[in-house]
């Protein structure tokens, strides 16, 4: 199919004539079609000989790898997402609890606001040394180091929803003679929880970011060690076969999340 | 004016709590900033890492390289995937789902099969530079009011006219943000592969203070390599502003 210069401009030419399902259909035949057609071409390329075994394994010698890796990759999978588990509450506790305190009480936001700022924005790899080095090698380090990741822009999305919340809305319950907490429960938490929810799904993808990082840098368990154990030992068909798995849990992780999401503002009713 | 003396107070009492501690407790740990700020000195007169300049180079030099790529592939990639429907929704829940993947999972495949230097640097900076960028150029197509393309047709524009005078100015702020924020995702990912495994680089220098204890020339090497940050950042800023100010 020839690109379309202009596409965006004929929303209404080929694809609308067609169903809905038959381009849903449609769409997936070309995604399935695209996947097998590159795990075929790779497997082609790899056998012809045109890459290095050594560093590009063939599909199949990848899944022929999985089989040897399964046990020890599973279980520093589990380790990994305890972790992350651990994390990933401590940093949506921090976060959205933080953020509500800071987006109600303005002084402290504008006071606090460039500190914040900064460190969001700083890569936190810069202080990952010194985190290993004050908590020694273990689980510690990459809780405390995937909570850090993790809680920033959780905190920053609350603050900014909490701050926005429509005055009327406070203003009309507080004349009805809503108390403080009812304040909070009624109008203040509805409002943000599309907020949170998005901010939750960026949040754990940064949490289980922050751990692997730190099983990558200092691990002795974990998928994070075992990523880099396998590229220190030049086992390629086993480290590809180990990245799959992780990135297969990540996306099932973030897509159920979004899932989720979708069934809650379809209770909220928002379309 | 109130606000910034609360905020100067809240850092002065920040740095003062800071010296107390890392005077009193394990100098391993904690170094006050009367001791960083002297080893910050050290470090920029070329005493405790005498070739600083060059590590300082190499990882400005994988920044570029890696933004560049990252640029090139992004717009070509967003633009195919913008531009045509099928492509689009073919491709695109499938790119969505491997930006859902924690980018670092892929350093240590990149590591073994580019090797331990600049190589594999740029590699990783590129994937985390390239995937925002595709995202900002997708965004900023589908903001693009079909009835502005249409009228434009309609007098007589050719689609090259077409795209330069309606589809780029509207998509440029948002194209612009996501340019801007893989600028800051390419500099993380050439740090985290230089911390995570390199021989040269703020990265490795980093990791070789921290390996040795010296946690004061740690400290004078994590500001040195903000200030590099910052600084990018910075100028990213001031060209999205450009970029704004020209749309408006």
């Amino acid at each position: 199919m020839k690109p379309r210069a202009l596409g965006a401009a004929r929303p209404r030419r080929d694809p609308a004539s067609r169903t809905p399902l038959q381009l849903t259909l449609h769409v997936r035949a070309v995604q399935a079609l695209s996947i097998a057609a590159l795990l075929l071409a790779w497997e082609g390329v790899a056998r012809a000989g045109w890459v290095d075994p050594l560093f590009v394994p063939a599909p199949s010698a990848v899944a022929r790898a999985f089989g040897r890796i399964g046990r020890a990759a599973f279980a520093g999978l589990g380790d990994t997402l305890l972790k992350t588990a651990i994390a990933y509450v401590l940093a949506v506790v921090i976060g959205v609890g933080g953020g509500i305190l800071l987006g109600s009480v303005r002084g402290l936001r504008q006071a606090t606001n460039p500190f914040v700022v900064a460190l969001y924005g700083m890569p936190k790899i810069l202080v990952l040394p010194w985190i290993v080095l004050f908590f020694g090698f273990g689980a510690t380090p990459a809780v405390v180091y995937a909570t850090i990741h993790g809680v920033f822009p959780i905190l920053v999305l609350v603050t900014g929803a909490v701050r926005d919340v429509d005055r009327n809305l406070l203003t009309v319950a507080r004349a009805f003679g809503a108390r403080r907490w009812q304040l909070y429960w009624k109008v203040v938490l509805p409002a943000i929880v599309p907020t949170v929810l998005a901010a939750m799904r960026l949040g754990i993808v940064f949490c289980l970011l922050g751990v692997l990082v730190v099983e990558m840098f200092a691990g002795v368990r974990g998928m994070g060690y075992v990523l880099s154990s396998l590229a220190n030992g030049f086992q390629a068909p086993e480290l590809f076969a180990a990245t799959a798995l992780v990135s297969a849990a990540s996306i099932v992780i973030v897509l159920s999340l979004d899932a989720l999401n979708d069934r809650l503002s379809q209770w909220r009713g928002e379309s | 004016m109130k606000i910034v003396a609360i905020r100067a107070a809240i850092l002065v009492v920040l740095l003062g709590a800071w010296e107390i501690v890392g005077r009193t407790a394990n100098p391993l740990l904690y170094v006050p900033p009367s001791a960083a700020l002297p080893a910050l000195g050290h470090l920029l007169v070329l005493e405790s890492y005498p070739d600083l300049g060059q590590h300082l180079w190499l990882t400005l030099r994988e920044i570029l390289v890696a933004y560049a790529l990252a640029i090139a592939a992004g717009l070509a990639c967003g633009f195919a995937l913008g531009f045509n429907r099928l492509v689009g929704r073919a491709y695109g829940p499938i790119l969505a789902a491997l930006y859902a993947v924690p980018a670092v999972v892929w350093y240590p495949s990149l590591m073994l099969f580019f090797g331990l230097d600049a190589a594999s640097k740029i590699a990783f900076g590129f994937l985390l530079g390239f995937f925002p960028i595709t995202l900002a150029v997708l965004a900023g197509i589908r903001q693009v009011s079909p009835q502005l393309l249409v009228v434009a047709r309609a007098f007589g524009a050719d689609r090259l006219t077409a795209f330069r005078k309606v589809t780029l100015p509207a998509m440029l702020f948002t194209l612009v943000g996501g340019l801007r924020t893989g600028l800051a995702l390419t500099v993380v990912g050439v740090i985290v592969g230089e911390v995570l495994g390199s021989r040269s680089g703020m990265g490795s220098l980093i990791n070789h203070a921290y390996g040795l204890f010296r946690t004061a020339d740690y400290i004078a090497l994590v500001v040195v390599t903000l200030v590099l940050i910052v600084g990018s950042d910075a100028i990213a800023g001031v060209i999205e502003h450009r970029a704004q100010r020209w749309t408006e």
